[in-house]
């Protein structure tokens, strides 16, 4: 379906901006250090930004956290490859678990870690957010084409009657 | 036919919820995890729309879902703010000083470890202390009330959605498409 189409693409564009300025950050932290810091003040309320557990490009942080990215990253990967193994025009809705099976991981990794009695690493933080980002577009992107189907068909319908009610 | 249930109710719920998680010192600091107080404030809120229907009502659509997000991280967004700066002016900038002081923790934590530079260390410990002075300003409170705008609508449907996929109805009705 082209409509369909059309919100996949809105979706997978934003995604991309999304991440694209998770990299801008440090991009611009060595030669435009005032437009980097709004950037990096952008994701300030959605991720710590500690310095020692951000992954850095040109000695600078990325945006926001090796957590953080790992989930964006793969779940802008895995949206991109979502039609390679799902149909847009009728997207297959996951089984209620996966979800839980997917994010089960990440919580395990932070509370153990908040407890104290294990120390997460880079790559269990890097892990377990991939494990959950790539999970997750499957419960996103079938809800939401459907949703705003159903909102695009509910406006017509609307604007349908105001034109009605006007010509009579 | 019934009609559906009225979102502007649960959205003024789940948004005053989304508005007090972002906003209550300590609490807050859940947000650092990739807004998860915002995408539970939208889970919640599907799960609460969906126990106000009853037989006779039209199904649970996913564009309800949309709906209720939007609205819930709008509410969430204004709530926030508005709980911010009565905080800030109350009891002054707790969030920010108890930010720091596990920041500060973490930072010497890395130094002694020998992940990080000392100098590095003293220029953030540096920076949080500017964020606490510039913390009444209200540039920033327009600036955190814009940045709140964007975001909390956003993953507050992405959590809507969710929630939707997960307390979704077993049987659907077919969609109506349009070309």
């Amino acid at each position: 379906m082209e409509h369909n189409k059309r919100v996949y693409s809105v979706l997978v564009f934003l995604t991309a901006l999304w991440c694209f300025g998770i990299l801008l950050a440090p991009a611009l932290h060595a030669s435009h250090p005032a437009a980097a810091s709004i950037v990096y003040s952008a994701y300030s309320p959605v991720c710590h930004q500690v310095d020692g557990r951000c992954f850095h490009l040109f000695e600078a942080k990325w945006g926001v956290c090796i957590r953080c990215s790992a989930i964006y990253f793969s779940f802008f990967l895995s949206l991109l490859s979502y039609p390679m193994f799902h149909r847009l025009s009728s997207p297959s809705w996951p089984g209620r678990w996966w979800i839980a099976l997917a994010m089960a991981p990440m919580t395990i990794d932070v509370l153990l870690n908040l407890a104290g009695i294990h120390h997460s690493s880079a790559l269990t933080r890097m892990i377990t957010g991939v494990l959950f980002g790539s999970v997750l577009p499957l419960y996103i992107v079938p809800p939401l084409l459907e949703g705003v189907t159903q909102l695009r068909s509910q406006f017509l319908a609307r604007g349908g009657l105001f034109y009605a009610r006007k010509a009579q | 036919m019934l009609e559906k249930p009225n979102k502007l109710r649960i959205s003024l719920i789940c948004g005053i919820a989304i508005g007090a998680v972002s906003a209550i010192p300590g609490i807050s600091l859940i947000n650092c995890c990739c807004c998860a107080g915002v995408w539970m404030g939208g889970v919640l809120a599907m799960y609460l729309y969906r126990q106000q229907f009853t037989e006779g009502m039209p199904p649970l659509e996913s564009s309800d879902a949309l709906m209720l997000g939007l609205m819930s991280g709008v509410i969430g967004a204004f709530t926030a703010t508005v709980l911010n700066v009565l905080i800030l002016t109350v009891i002054g900038p707790v969030e920010q000083e108890l930010v720091k002081s596990i920041v500060g923790r973490l930072l010497d934590r890395l130094v002694e470890q020998g992940g990080l530079q000392s100098d590095m260390a003293d220029t953030m410990k540096e920076q949080f202390e500017q964020s606490i002075r510039d913390a009444g300003k209200l540039s920033n409170i327009f600036w955190s009330l814009f940045m709140a705008l964007i975001l909390y609508p956003i993953f507050s449907i992405l959590g809507a959605l969710l929630g939707f996929a997960i307390f979704r109805p077993k049987n659907p009705p077919p969609t109506t498409m349009v070309q």
